[in-house]
């Protein structure tokens, strides 16, 4: 299945790094 | 002028595709223009950190993201940069709007009084991103009804799957990370 995909690390790096960004923008981000 | 006549059906299709590929990016450019020059209209760039952010995206989108469409080897990074930065938007000017909310939440004020016009853009944005996307992968009808996944990458409800996370992780940033 490509649900196998969930477990290279690739994915669980980019993952990693995009919810750290994320969370910044949300911290960052002030109207 | 005589050697037009031998072009091929073949030759013939594929420079189609590249007419509408060139109509796409052209349009791609031009909302993303309008969007980008609209947003510098309401906020001029000043101290305001805020601000930076539909600059970069801005400038990602008016200059990067047609020239990543064009080129064949770069169309899947510019589908990605894309969809994100639309869902980014969505993300920033739905809490935008809701912070800055006035007068009642009729559905008048709520339609016309908030950036959903804004949002609007962005997703016209997005969908000129996947008909150029999609024409990057067609290669005969059947291909299109091929696909059943809807949750999976590259379709529709992967973007849903995203859309719904990114705006959860942003909450949680916005609301717990003072």
């Amino acid at each position: 299945m490509r649900w196998i995909l969930l477990f290279k690390p690739g994915w669980w790096v980019i993952h990693i790094i995009a919810i750290a960004f994320i969370l910044w923008l949300g911290h960052v981000v002030r109207f | 002028m005589d050697g037009s006549r031998t072009i091929s059906l073949k030759d013939e299709g594929m420079t189609k595709k590249k007419m509408i590929k060139a109509i796409l990016v052209a349009g791609l450019f031009f909302l993303a223009s309008g969007g980008w020059l609209l947003h510098l209209r309401i906020h001029p760039i000043v101290k305001d950190a805020d601000n930076v952010i539909p600059l970069i995206s801005g400038i990602i989108s008016v200059f990067c993201l047609p020239l990543l469409f064009w080129f064949e080897s770069t169309i899947t990074p510019a589908y990605m940069i894309n969809g994100f930065l639309a869902i980014i938007g969505t993300i920033i000017m739905t809490q935008f709007s809701i912070v800055n909310f006035k007068g009642p939440a009729t559905l008048g004020n709520i339609i016309l009084n908030s950036t959903l016009a804004d949002i609007s853009i962005l997703w016209g944005k997005f969908a000129l991103g996947k008909a150029l996307f999609d024409l990057h992968l067609l290669k005969s009808d059947k291909d299109m009804a091929a696909k059943g996944r809807f949750f999976r990458y590259p379709n529709m409800g992967w973007w849903w799957v995203h859309l719904l996370a990114l705006a959860a992780v942003y909450s949680l940033g916005n609301i717990l990370w003072k």
